[in-house]
């Protein structure tokens, strides 16, 4: 089911993506199937889904860490054909470089890329500034608290001026206040400097808060589009509004049937 | 709820009366009863030659220390006996981990290294380091030259095992973040495989370090002129208990100084890592 | 989560390497001795090595006695050794963990003892005991005590607290939650103490052998140095690293029942 578009550029397609794991013993694991999506610029898409829908995986093929087995992913017109700090990847379990500072880790990118120091620091302090971190340069993770190991891990992304930022199940890991804190974050974040966002979460209430559309995947392997939801609500949004926690209600529903 | 707060306040400011119990459950008194009921048994059993003569009164022990400290054994202070031990294990474990390193760590990245490279290291690893000795001495003589090889080949086991494990232990989904942001292969190797590998690197220097003193000393045991276990097997020979028990205990001291300069050097190194061990 | 594509052929070479590695390292080894690269009262070949092992099954001299009887001195010497460190250790540590008095009296002597390198004992166990079965065997036991309490206080310091709470509020006594929580917690610690304490014992046999023996595997490669004969010292060597790994493959084996049965 596919919505009206505006008229803003298309950012991402992704055509009859298809996936199929071999796993020890020959088992073929078939991930996912027929997956087609287009996401416009600077649009906040979310993938729903329960765990092991697959989500993570295709989330995984746009960025450029695995290849389709059938279909391709075109950004900008443009064929992926690995990763890249075009697509800024945040992971579920912050992956944060242990040895290097706060600092440390959100330059790195541009270091990679060969930016001078000056110019780099700059570039790493504007984006500690953006997730709210200004004081923490010379933390290192350990000394940081989950949610502020993932703004790192935001700011990281971030700091390679992507042309679309990817967040796998970001707040997975960090408890439910923290959470709503980090949503409201995320929200802001992405006001800020605005950015085409694919964010994938199994948290129907995550999903509705943040998305411009929700994009649903049926919750057994392989993984197949599901129903896709047009979030129209003025932002910022509000957990306990009546059309929020009817979209929520539809929502529920239609993936209960699924299960 | 103050009363509550309050009812707390109270229990925890209460003085809990000192019985014997308490006392003596107590684990620094427990500690100091210990070591005094050590030296005390130590002292008597001495006097009483309970191993006839073998065993040296504790003063006997400091006080031999002490001459020693300024009458030379055999050309050197105790200090320079110190320095001898010290030194050959420096040299030693300084080149076993120049070449085991590095080995690990391809072995770990290189699939067509570790094929040629594992099946010799297997061959050669179940043979205990101490089993060298001898064709150690046939080979270069009594000199250095035998002590250090045999410290090299005992810690060079450790040194790659742990290269080699801390590489494969690196979680791989740091890779794909390396790669994410835009590096290439040797950034994978020098900005993340490097680092990550550290702390395991490091886990195992005090391994090597306790198997490099055993080294050194049974080394020296067979064959020397200088250095701890010179000490203590001419101790043996001269029939001098107190110059034995005391080269053990510079020894122990020694030793434990050198594994706390590891840890610190670790702490220095990878502050990160005594976080995740809880410690 | 990240998925592995696994390969399933592995390519031919790869197989083929290790094979190729083992021979060339012996080939180069037999080569080098007849060739006279090294003198021969320095190294004796795989071939010839290979010869002493047959003839030392029936053959007494050089040394005194046969391979059979060195390798089984050796054993029973390293075995009676461990498994006293084992009875000792393994109470001692589990007791130390948990009772504060045996901790407390315990706790500074281990310290102590425990920088010591089971070497360093070497000369005072022969001033005391003489060159005879006693001395090694103690020295094998201090070597293999260290790692058993270790392990074993370690194994019992893990314990679950909330496991240890729970047995307080049914009214368990001390002793009763040693023994049914702190005890079976702390068994992975102590299975992985048996083969770090073997590993540790049939090192200082060695180093205990080595220097005071007329028999044993230590004493053939002394022997064979004193002697002049590579070929010994190197079937010596050898033999001690065979040993050892039968030994740990044996005791696995064992460990593998047993916690087959206890695991969770």
């Amino acid at each position: 089911m596919r919505e009206e578009r505006h008229s803003n550029p298309v950012k991402i397609v992704c055509e009859d993506i298809t996936k199929v794991f071999i796993q020890k013993g020959k088992q073929r694991v078939h991930v996912l199937d027929h997956i087609s999506l287009d996401v416009q610029e600077n649009e906040f898409v979310v993938i729903l889904g329960p765990g092991q829908s697959g989500k993570s995986t295709l989330l995984r093929i746009i960025a450029g860490l695995e290849t389709p087995t059938e279909g391709h992913v075109l950004i900008d017109g443009q064929e992926v054909e690995g990763p890249g700090p075009e697509r800024g990847l945040v992971f579920q379990g912050y992956m944060l470089f242990a040895w290097k500072t706060v600092m440390g880790n959100v330059e790195m990118g541009p270091k990679l890329r060969g930016v001078p120091k000056k110019e780099r620091r700059e570039i790493a302090a504007h984006y500690i500034h953006l997730v709210g971190l200004d004081g923490f340069e010379k933390h290192y993770p350990h000394q940081l608290s989950g949610g502020m190991k993932q703004r790192v891990g935001i700011a990281r992304a971030y700091a390679n001026n992507p042309k679309v930022m990817l967040l796998d199940e970001p707040f997975g890991q960090l408890d439910a206040q923290t959470r709503y804190f980090m949503e409201k974050e995320t929200a802001r974040i992405w006001e800020t400097e605005k950015r085409t966002i694919l964010f994938v979460t199994n948290n129907i209430d995550e999903a509705i808060y943040l998305a411009d559309r929700i994009v649903t995947l049926e919750g057994k392997l392989p993984g197949r589009m599901h129903v896709a939801y047009r979030v129209d609500l003025p932002r910022p949004r509000e957990h306990t509004d009546m059309a929020f926690l009817k979209l929520r209600h539809e929502i529920t529903e239609a993936s209960e049937l699924t299960l | 709820m103050v009363d509550i707060a309050n009812e707390i306040k109270q229990q925890v400011q209460e003085r809990r009366p000192l019985t014997p119990a308490l006392i003596l459950g107590n684990r620094w008194f427990l500690y100091a009863i210990s070591m005094l009921a050590f030296f005390l048994v130590w002292d008597r059993a001495a006097v009483a030659r309970v191993f006839s003569s073998g065993l040296p009164r504790p003063y006997e022990v400091v006080l031999q220390l002490w001459s020693m400290m300024f009458d030379p054994l055999a050309g050197k202070s105790l200090l320079g006996h110190v320095w001898a031990s010290t030194q050959r294990i420096l040299i030693g474990f300084t080149i076993a981990s120049l070449v085991a390193v590095p080995l690990g760590l391809m072995m770990a990245l290189n699939r067509y290294v570790n094929a040629i490279v594992k099946p010799l290291f297997d061959l050669l690893k179940p043979m205990p380091p101490l089993a060298w000795i001898s064709i150690a001495i046939l080979w270069f003589g009594i000199g250095e030259t035998s002590k250090v090889f045999i410290i090299i080949i005992g810690t060079f086991v450790p040194c790659l095992l742990d290269a080699y494990n801390g590489v494969r232990l690196v979680e791989p989904e740091l890779y794909d973040v390396i790669r994410m942001l835009g590096g290439k292969r040797r950034h994978e190797i020098i900005q993340v495989c490097f680092p990550a590998a550290f702390p395991a690197i490091f886990a195992g220097l005090q391994i090597a370090l306790s198997i490099a003193w055993s080294c050194v000393l049974a080394a020296e045991l067979v064959s020397a002129r200088s250095g701890l276990g010179f000490i203590i097997i001419r101790g043996m020979n001269l029939s001098r208990p107190a110059m034995i028990v005391g080269g053990m205990v510079v020894i122990a001291i020694v030793a434990w100084g050198m594994s706390q300069l590891v840890s610190g050097l670790e702490r220095l190194v990878c502050p990160w890592k005594r976080e995740i061990d809880g410690r | 989560m990240a998925y592995e594509q696994i390969k399933v052929k592995t390519p031919l070479i790869l197989r083929l390497l290790p094979i190729l590695s083992i021979v060339l390292f012996f080939g180069t080894w037999q080569m080098v001795v007849d060739l006279e690269i090294v003198p021969s009262t320095m190294m004796a070949s795989p071939i010839q090595i290979f010869q002493l092992f047959l003839v030392k099954w029936t053959e007494v001299n050089p040394d005194g006695a046969l391979l059979s009887q060195h390798i089984w001195t050796s054993v029973q010497e390293a075995f009676t050794g461990y498994l006293l460190a084992l009875l000792v250790g393994i109470p001692l540590g589990l007791a130390m963990g948990w009772f504060v008095v045996v901790e407390g009296l315990s706790r500074p002597i281990f310290e102590m003892i425990r920088p010591i390198p089971p070497v360093a004992w070497i000369p005072l166990v022969i001033f005391w005991f003489g060159i005879g079965i006693s001395g090694k065997i103690f020295i094998i036991w201090i070597g293999g005590i260290v790692p058993c309490v270790i392990n074993s206080y370690e194994g019992v310091r893990m314990t679950n607290p909330t496991l240890i709470q729970m047995a307080r509020t049914y009214g368990a006594t001390d002793w009763q939650i040693f023994k049914q929580i702190c005890v079976p917690s702390a068994l992975p610690m102590v299975f992985g103490a048996l083969q770090i304490a073997l590993a540790c014992c049939w090192t200082n046999l060695v180093a205990a052998e080595l220097l005071a023996a007329d028999v044993g595997l230590g004493f053939l490669i002394t022997m064979g140095r004193k002697l002049a004969l590579p070929d010994m010292v190197l079937l010596g060597m050898i033999m001690l690293g065979l040993t050892g790994v039968v030994i740990g493959v044996v005791i696995n084996y064992f460990e593998k029942r047993l916690l087959a049965g206890i695991r969770r």
